[in-house]
Order: C-alpha cells, then structure tokens, then sequence
C-alpha cells in the first residue's frame, strides 16, 4: 500500500520544505516589479533630479525658444509626433493646461520628435488647437539630450531648470497633475 | 536600343566611364564619412565604430546603433562621431548616452550595483547547481551499498550463493 510507505518515509526539513516555494514566490515578484516598471508612467527617467540640457529651437512658425529664455519658470516639456497615436489622448490635456499659464508662471512646451512630415504636424496642432510652441528637432540633438526613445515622453522642470518629474506612456490628468506637483505647481 | 549599347568604344561606353567615374568618387567621399562640419579620420571612424557597437539603438530589439537604420540610431551615431572628434574618450561618451537613456542603452552593462546580479548570478547557480548535484550523487551512491536488508535477501538466494562460492574458487573471474 502505498499510503503504508509513505507514512513511514522521513520528515522532511523545514528548510527543504518552504525554500522551493520561497525561490518561486521571490521570481514571481521579481517578474511582477519588472511588469509594473515597464509599464510606462512615472517610474523617474535616468534625468530626474539632474539639470535639464539647454536647448535652442525653432518654431513651426518660425521663431526661437530656448530653456535659457524661459528661466525662472517651471516648464512642461512635452515631446509629441504626430504619427504618435497616445499624443492625440494627452494633447487636449495640455491645451487645457496651457490655458493656464501665464507670462511669468508655467510654461508649456512641446517639441516634434523624428516627424518628418510638417504638414501632419501642423495639422495636429490645428486639430488640437495647441496654443503653445511646437519645436523642431530635426537632428534629434534635444531629443537624445532628454533621452527621449518613443514619444510620448513628458518632462516636468522647476524654477531652477533641474528634472524633477518624468511621465510616459501618455498623460492623464492624474499623472499630469502629480508631475506638476513635483514643480510647485497646483492644477 | 541594343545595338547602341553594344559600342562599348563610342558614345555610350564613354558616358558610361563617366557615369562609373562619378559613382566610384562618390562612394569614396562617403568613406570620410563627414559630420557635420568636422570629418573623421581612419582611426577615429574606427574608434566611433567600436563605441557605437556598445550603444544599443533605443528603439530595436538589442541592435547596436552601427547597425540599426532608425532615425534615432543614425543621428545617435552622428552626435557619437562628433563626440569622438572633440576628443572625448570612450568613458566618457558611453556615460553622455547611460546618463539620459539608462544603463539600458548600453550593450556591455557595467559591473556595478545592481547590475552585479547579471554577472554573479550565473556563477551563484553554479554553484549552488553544483553543491546540490554534489550532494545527490553522493545520496545515491550512498543508497547503492548494500543494507542488511539487502544482505539478509542475498542469504536465501542459492543461485547468488553458488556464484559467489565460484568466484571465491577463481572458477569464475
């Protein structure tokens, strides 16, 4: 009987008994954080904490904004494309936050990343009627100095130029107003 | 048609010469391989190379940017080449692109915090592979010698007896 012969078999260690499940229960929770982190959302991008890198560029109309020109205020530095299907959910969102600011306060700011086509892109402001300036990256140097691989990526800098949020995936009016918290800003 | 083509001697074969001449000179001039306003020598084209191998293209699947054909890649390459002729050292520009994009981007992780799993994990597995095969092999040969269970059945086997008297005799060898 096979019930006789196990019955009579050693008592196994506690060690031997709980360690196989232990190992298994800690890679389920390795796999899991490892899940969640990529995810996207606010997992804190390598540039958090760190100052933000200068930029000078070129508007679709035309003109020039620089980090340096908007120094002393918290800034939004959104990179979009227009191919980008998540942009189109977040670009509201920051129309209605760029309603919001003003001269001396935030500043919204977006810049076109690896989109080559102009005529979509200014048709994606028009469609969203994005008051704020739209950048031109043509040799990506901003958007390798932001460390920036798929859009949409969203920084958050203070007063004082230093990264102190970062978001991808696409905003929701949570995220957005979690990563305005981390610059003083109240939305 | 065909016969114009065959006067390899005439008008043809001389604007086809010409056409050869252009493309061999431009596919020189593309070897320089030039940024913008500074052109890389033989060593540092090289030097650039072997950086740009280390650099993984952040929108591949685990491609070094020497090899990836996305936009990002090439101008990644061309910011890395710049970087090379300024005189940047190989340190230095593998830290410029871990700093904004993580140590991800890097091919060849460095050996430091957690990092340092990648590398002792393998070896922790062995070893720990290695002292529980250890300990089974010697389980089971520890479970080959013969018990007195065993020896009391060997006792009542008369075919086993009479073997082991042959061998004793040298009949059997």
């Amino acid at each position: 009987m096979t019930t006789q012969s196990t019955s009579k078999s050693a008592p196994v260690s506690p060690l031997k008994r709980f360690l196989p499940p232990l190992i298994a229960a800690a890679l389920v929770a390795a796999l899991g954080v490892g899940l969640l982190r990529g995810n996207g959302g606010q997992v804190g991008g390598p540039l958090v904490d760190k100052a933000a890198p200068a930029f000078t560029l070129q508007t679709l109309d035309g003109g020039t904004v620089s980090l340096a020109s908007l120094k002393g205020r918290p800034v939004v530095l959104n990179f979009w494309a227009s191919w980008c299907i998540p942009c189109r959910d977040e670009a509201p969102i920051l129309r209605g936050l760029s309603e919001k600011q003003s001269a001396n306060g935030l500043a919204v700011v977006g810049v076109v990343f690896s989109d080559k086509n102009l005529t979509a892109v200014r048709k994606f402001t028009q469609d969203y009627a994005l008051a704020y300036p739209s950048l031109l990256d043509p040799k990506l140097d901003t958007s390798i100095a932001y460390g920036v691989s798929g859009v949409p990526e969203t920084f958050f800098i203070d007063k004082e130029g230093m990264v102190r949020g970062y978001d991808q995936g696409g905003l929701t009016p949570e995220r957005l107003t979690a990563g305005l918290g981390k610059i003083g800003v109240v939305y | 048609m065909d016969r114009k083509w065959e006067m390899g001697g005439g008008r043809w074969g001389r604007l086809l010469a010409l056409l050869l001449a252009l493309v061999c000179t431009f596919s020189l001039a593309q070897t320089g391989e030039p940024t913008h306003g500074a052109t890389l020598t033989a060593t540092q084209e090289a030097q650039a190379q072997a950086i740009g191998r280390t650099i993984r293209c952040p929108v591949c699947q685990g491609l070094p940017i020497t090899e990836s054909p996305s936009d990002l890649s090439q101008q990644m390459l061309r910011e890395l080449r710049e970087q090379v002729v300024a005189g940047q050292t190989p340190g230095q520009i593998t830290s410029y692109f871990a700093a904004r994009y993580g140590d991800t981007v890097l091919l060849d992780p460095p050996r430091r915090g957690v990092n340092l799993l990648l590398w002792l994990g393998p070896l922790a597995a062995l070893l720990l592979g290695g002292w529980w095969l250890l300990g089974y092999l010697k389980r089971a040969k520890g479970a080959v010698v013969p018990t007195e269970e065993a020896e009391e059945l060997d006792e009542g086997d008369d075919y086993l007896a009479q073997v082991k008297a042959q061998v004793a005799q040298g009949k059997l060898s």
